[in-house]
């Protein structure tokens, strides 16, 4: 994979993870 | 507001000019003075960047609607870090490539001076618009504290933040950017922190958070597919995602940033800060909103925080409804008050059928509460005839003024400034470097030395200055700002990018297509604006879609008589040397 490749790899992954963090506050205090 | 903060303010107007000034390089060169040269460090570019973008909209209009509506607006900044990946790998490489001005300047080079002028011209429109809008809200909350004239305030607000773009060009806007950033995050962690601390001895950050949650504050994810619900996460990852990509990707004052990057993976780089660090901050800010809901559960607030109009209500005929809500409203305060420390109470035993049912009465308090609000507003609709009347801009200015010591309003209000005047400050740049490449450079004839271009381009600064003003005035009589602004960016947003995916996704397409995309785009968003209720978040994918497809179908209807694709009618590349040096009027025009 090049150099972009794995920058671009790493901001979906911190996105996904961000999200989910957020979807799993939301849960955790709504519930 | 004490001399203290007056002071305070005061230093920093004076040290952001002065610091603007004194860090200016190149500027009697025009791409020192549009482009810093091409020689600015990633982090400085990424921190200009999210500057431009967090206005003092942000600061106090997003705050507001945490307070009123919760975290939903969030929703609204999913899709930019994806956004972001794109514009990376498509439009900055083609347009550093193409080394060129503006944005637009790219479309010549692929289609004709047309299409250049339209999308420049909307650009112009949309962009004036929008920065009166942004200077505005601080304008806004000026009045609140001082009692002045907002359209005097405007003006005021505007005048520095033109002298300092004047002088020093976008070299000026980029390094006082930088400050300006520090400056407003560190603003808002103290104000965040300031509300922790100010919690009521029984109430933990967890009680806080819970109480939201029940509240409904904390819908950070909606999933309704109803095309008429403002936020939800479809609105917040496709419909949001065409809007980043406008205005990330197409908008001059966000383009013109990345240009100045000293390489391509420089500019690449500075994008991707925005990628990682937009959401949280966003979130940071929206939960300001949240800690002020559940401060002023245990603070009485004021019934309506925009007073503008108490005066004239309290002398009115109708003075014993409003003071008869006041009382409604005190007493349910009080109410919901109790129910929350109750809730909390029963949240640390555990008991899940107390927890329930005082998680009812919590429910109910702050509904009736809401409802007090709701008709204190209408009432005060009805008495003024001011049926754009909202107090949400005003919750945050309201809690700094009335609720946070000595020295840290002052802070916090230099942090507001900061990111109106950061905001301002890229946007007259990006409108004066249009208003002079895209149409004086473009169209005029003969030859312009460096000296002269400069000085048509700081009168054009001063122009869109007093423009931007004189909307300002206008806009503070709309609703909440913030989706002021994102309107009159739909309204051409998509459009633009289309007529931009089209140039740059479509080899085929031709002058005649994007002209008659265009159109066709901006006809269509109009049609789902005037006739239907689908949220304006959705205009830009309708707009960028409507436009590419036109594009291309009428791009291949007209391809045969139109010679080879991509020349147009323009003389010019901008590939073709040095920057500026293709802004020659075509033959056609001389």
């Amino acid at each position: 994979m090049t150099s972009a490749g794995r920058v671009f790899l790493r901001v979906t992954i911190v996105w996904i993870v961000t999200l989910a963090a957020l979807y799993a506050f939301q849960a955790f205090y709504t519930r | 507001m004490s001399a203290i903060d007056w002071a305070i303010i005061g230093l920093y107007l004076v040290w952001i000019v002065w610091d603007g000034i004194r860090l200016s390089r190149d500027t009697k060169k025009v791409e020192g003075y549009f482009l810093a040269s091409r020689s600015l460090p990633w982090w400085a570019v990424g921190l200009s960047v999210m500057a431009t973008q967090l206005s003092a909209i942000t600061m106090t209009s997003s705050t507001g609607q945490g307070y009123a509506d919760g975290i939903g607006l969030l929703q609204q900044y999913y899709a930019l870090p994806i956004a972001m990946i794109i514009i990376s790998v498509t439009f900055v490489p083609f347009f550093r490539k193409a080394n060129i001005y503006t944005a637009y300047e790219y479309l010549e080079s692929r289609f004709d001076g047309k299409v250049r002028s339209l999308t420049a011209l909307l650009f112009l429109f949309s962009r004036g618009m929008a920065t009166g809008v942004v200077i505005s809200a601080p304008a806004v909350v000026l009045s609140v504290m001082v009692g002045a004239d907002v359209s005097v305030i405007c003006v005021l607000l505007a005048v520095p933040t033109a002298i300092y773009t004047m002088y020093g060009g976008v070299q000026a806007v980029a390094w006082t950017d930088v400050k300006q950033m520090y400056l407003i995050v560190f603003g808002l962690l103290a104000a965040c922190v300031a509300l922790i601390v100010r919690l009521p001895d029984a109430i933990s950050i967890d009680d806080a958070m819970r109480l939201a949650g029940t509240a409904g504050k904390l819908q950070a994810f909606n999933f309704s597919t109803d095309p008429s619900v403002r936020f939800t996460f479809w609105t917040g990852t496709l419909g949001a995602l065409f809007l980043f990509l406008s205005y990330f990707g197409t908008d001059q004052s966000q383009v013109q940033r990345y240009l100045t990057a000293k390489s391509d993976d420089e500019a690449r780089t500075s994008l991707l800060m925005s990628a990682y660090w937009k959401i949280p901050l966003q979130a940071l800010v929206m939960l300001i909103g949240v800690l002020m809901f559940v401060f002023y559960l245990f603070t009485p607030p004021p019934m309506l925080f925009n007073r503008s109009h108490d005066e004239r209500v309290r002398a009115s005929a109708r003075a014993g409804e409003y003071v008869a809500l006041e009382q409604r409203f005190s007493a349910a305060v009080d109410e919901r008050r109790t129910a929350a420390e109750a809730l909390a109470g029963a949240e640390r035993s555990g008991d899940q059928a107390s927890i329930e049912a005082r998680k009812n009465a919590f429910v109910g308090s702050e509904q009736a509460v809401k409802g007090i609000r709701a008709e204190a507003i209408t009432l005060v609709k009805d008495i003024t005839g001011d049926s754009s009347y909202n107090d949400v801009n005003y919750v945050f200015p309201t809690y700094i003024v009335t609720q946070l010591p000595v020295g840290l309003i002052g802070l916090l209000m230099a942090a507001i400034f900061a990111a109106a005047m950061s905001t301002i400050a890229g946007e007259l740049s990006a409108l004066a470097t249009s208003t002079v490449m895209d149409f004086y450079k473009r169209w005029s004839r003969g030859e312009h030395d460096d000296a002269h271009v400069l000085r048509v381009s700081r009168f054009a600064i001063l122009g869109w200055a007093l423009f931007a003003s004189l909307v300002a005035i206008w806009a503070v009589e709309l609703g909440s700002l913030i989706e002021v602004v994102n309107r009159f960016g739909s309204f051409f947003y998509g459009s633009i990018l289309g007529v931009f995916l089209l140039a740059i996704g479509w080899p085929r397409a031709n002058s005649a297509g994007a002209l008659t995309g265009l159109v066709a785009g901006m006809s269509a968003v109009a049609y789902f604006t005037v006739f239907t209720s689908v949220a304006f978040l959705w205009h830009n994918l309708i707009g960028a879609v409507v436009v590419f497809v036109t594009g291309m179908i009428v791009s291949e209807l007209t391809r045969s008589g139109s010679g080879e694709p991509g020349t147009g009618s323009g003389k010019r590349r901008a590939g073709s040397g040095e920057p500026g040096t293709g802004n020659q009027a075509p033959e056609g025009a001389r």
